[in-house]
């Protein structure tokens, strides 16, 4: 995932509404479509169901997972996997809404059911819930504290997964929350876990572009080189890859932080487009 | 004021005004957050307090200013009928603008707060001993306030020390921990948090200032009528009673909007007038 959905819950971007996660879940069109599923199938098949899968493959998977008892199924991240995806693919916010409340009940139920040692099942519980709080003000700064637990959990136990994902929320994370006193939000320790995170894993273009946005956030002049070629790198990445249904929303990110630069200052333009050079 | 209070007041303020349809000035001098997020976060709560107040929705603009200079020339563009304003800012914008404090926030039963500066224990005494050193803090974007104001008139800041404004709060206690600066100076609700912050050397506070009012809302007085000010004071006081209101008071620690008495701002004009 990116991060977009946690981000975009850390700028408190919408109504302060909604106390709670909403319950109920999405339906699905043309489910007498779907191949039949068995519970061993679906786990040996679980790293193939992400963003380079169609959508009606993923909500297949998820209505069998929905019925399913399977203990493995249960207490493994795919769930919460699948709802992420379809989430982040989905247009309506209240849907969306619901998609990732399910990928956050759907991790509960891993933990619960001895998945707590799967840095996979705390990850993208952490994701799920930023999706879900993402739009209701009062919820998000609730959970800000779940976030970085959850996010902290996964960093311990699978530092490596999503190219680096719970390095990469984490900072995004400090760098976008509230700062102290108020909230968790720290530059410093965004910066030294987006440096890191950039470090480790350089394929992914969303590593390049967190660090180009908290080295734009310490305001310095001298950085500014810096955040230049980290955006003109996570571009050229995002250009290159094949990142399947998330290139879209990781593409507005690029283009909606350009245009941040663009207007905190007219002479900036020009260097980076040099920078892509 | 902190920013999580001054964001909901902002949002609050451009709730109230929202038939008026004009731009609204909100100024956080040394705030650690940039335009894109504050707007974004005002916007979020401002839906709430739209339906609260029955405004109609997205029924107006706001421009938002963490530099002083920005500041100043917003308010002199857009000469706005209400503003969010730091004590500061106010102090100094008052005539000219024909400002007039509307609501304070009440946060923990007190509508002031003081400032304190801290240094690592047994480092300093008193002030007289910091002269020369470094001072830190994000409050001192607004030098000529924490001069006139909260020492009130008895330092010459810029020439009695080394001023390392920050936006970063946390940053700056840090270079005090780790020796960078000699002394941090902290708002109420800063001082008030150090404990959780679990820095390696214990620190201690040698300055506290005298009790300064919390700064809220404020009217341009040649450019609102007093019913226009009494509707907007009246709403704001009723905000955190409101069920839905009561939860954006809560998450930011704010138990109420006190209807300003404006006499506890003429001692702050009293020294901002003196030298």
């Amino acid at each position: 995932m990116r991060t977009r959905p946690l981000f975009a819950a850390l700028l408190l971007a919408s109504a302060a509404g909604c106390a709670v996660l909403p319950k109920d879940h999405v339906q699905f069109e043309r489910l007498a479509d779907c191949p039949r599923q068995t519970a061993a199938h679906l786990i040996a098949q679980q790293n193939q169901l992400g963003p380079l899968s169609d959508t009606h493959a993923l909500a297949c998977a998820l209505t069998f997972l929905r019925e399913s008892n399977d203990p493995a199924l249960r207490r493994s991240s795919l769930g919460s996997h699948l709802c992420l995806h379809l989430a982040e693919r989905e247009a309506d916010p209240k849907k969306r809404d619901k998609l990732a409340a399910e990928g956050v009940a759907f991790a509960e139920t891993a933990l619960a059911q001895g998945g707590e040692k799967d840095g996979a099942v705390h990850y993208y519980l952490a994701t799920n819930l930023g999706l879900a709080v993402r739009e209701h003000i009062t919820l998000a700064m609730k959970n800000l504290a779940r976030l970085e637990t959850e996010m902290k959990q996964a960093l311990a136990l699978s530092p490596d997964i999503d190219h680096g994902g719970p390095l990469r929320i984490l900072g995004t994370l400090y760098l976008k929350a509230p700062a102290w006193p108020n909230g968790i939000g720290d530059r410093d320790k965004a910066l030294e876990l987006l440096e890191k995170v950039v470090a480790k894993h350089p394929e992914h273009p969303l590593n390049h572009l967190f660090y180009a946005q908290a080295l734009w956030e310490e305001g310095d002049e001298d950085s500014l080189s810096q955040v230049k070629s980290e955006f003109a790198l996570g571009e050229k990445l995002l250009g290159e890859g094949d990142w399947g249904y998330s290139r879209g929303p990781w593409k507005k990110e690029f283009d909606e932080f350009e245009q941040e630069m663009g207007e905190a200052g007219s002479g900036r333009q020009q260097p980076l487009a040099q920078a892509r050079k | 004021m902190n920013k999580t209070r001054f964001l909901l007041l902002a949002s609050l303020l451009a709730s109230f005004t929202a038939t008026a349809s004009e731009t609204l000035v909100v100024c956080y001098p040394g705030g650690p957050v940039n335009a894109k997020d504050a707007n974004g976060a005002m916007s979020a709560m401002l839906r709430v307090v739209e339906r609260v107040g029955q405004w109609q929705e997205n029924s107006f603009t706001s421009v938002f200013a963490t530099k002083l200079a920005d500041c100043r020339q917003q308010m002199a563009e857009k000469k706005p009928k209400f503003a969010i304003t730091s004590l500061g800012l106010y102090l100094e914008l008052r005539a000219a603008h024909n400002l007039l404090p509307l609501v304070q926030p009440k946060i923990k039963g007190q509508t002031s707060e003081q400032y304190r500066v801290v240094v690592q224990k047994d480092k300093f005494k008193s002030l007289n001993e910091l002269k020369g050193k470094t001072l830190g803090g994000t409050v001192l974007e607004e030098p000529a306030f924490i001069g006139k104001i909260v020492f009130a008139g008895q330092y010459d800041l810029a020439n009695d020390f080394v001023l390392k404004p920050s936006n970063q709060p946390i940053r700056a206690l840090r270079g005090l921990d780790k020796g960078e600066l000699d002394a941090v100076i902290l708002n109420e609700q800063q001082y008030g948090a150090l404990a959780a912050l679990k820095l390696e050397n214990p620190v201690e506070a040698i300055f506290t200032s005298e009790a300064i009012p919390l700064m809220g809302v404020v009217a341009d007085g040649a450019n609102t009528t007093p019913e226009e000010r009494g509707r907007f004071g009246k709403a704001l006081a009723g905000m955190c009673s409101d069920n839905e209101g009561k939860k954006l008071c809560d998450l930011f620690g704010v138990e109420a909007f006190a209807v300003v008495n404006p006499a506890v701002f003429e001692p702050m004009a009293k020294l901002w007038g003196g030298k």
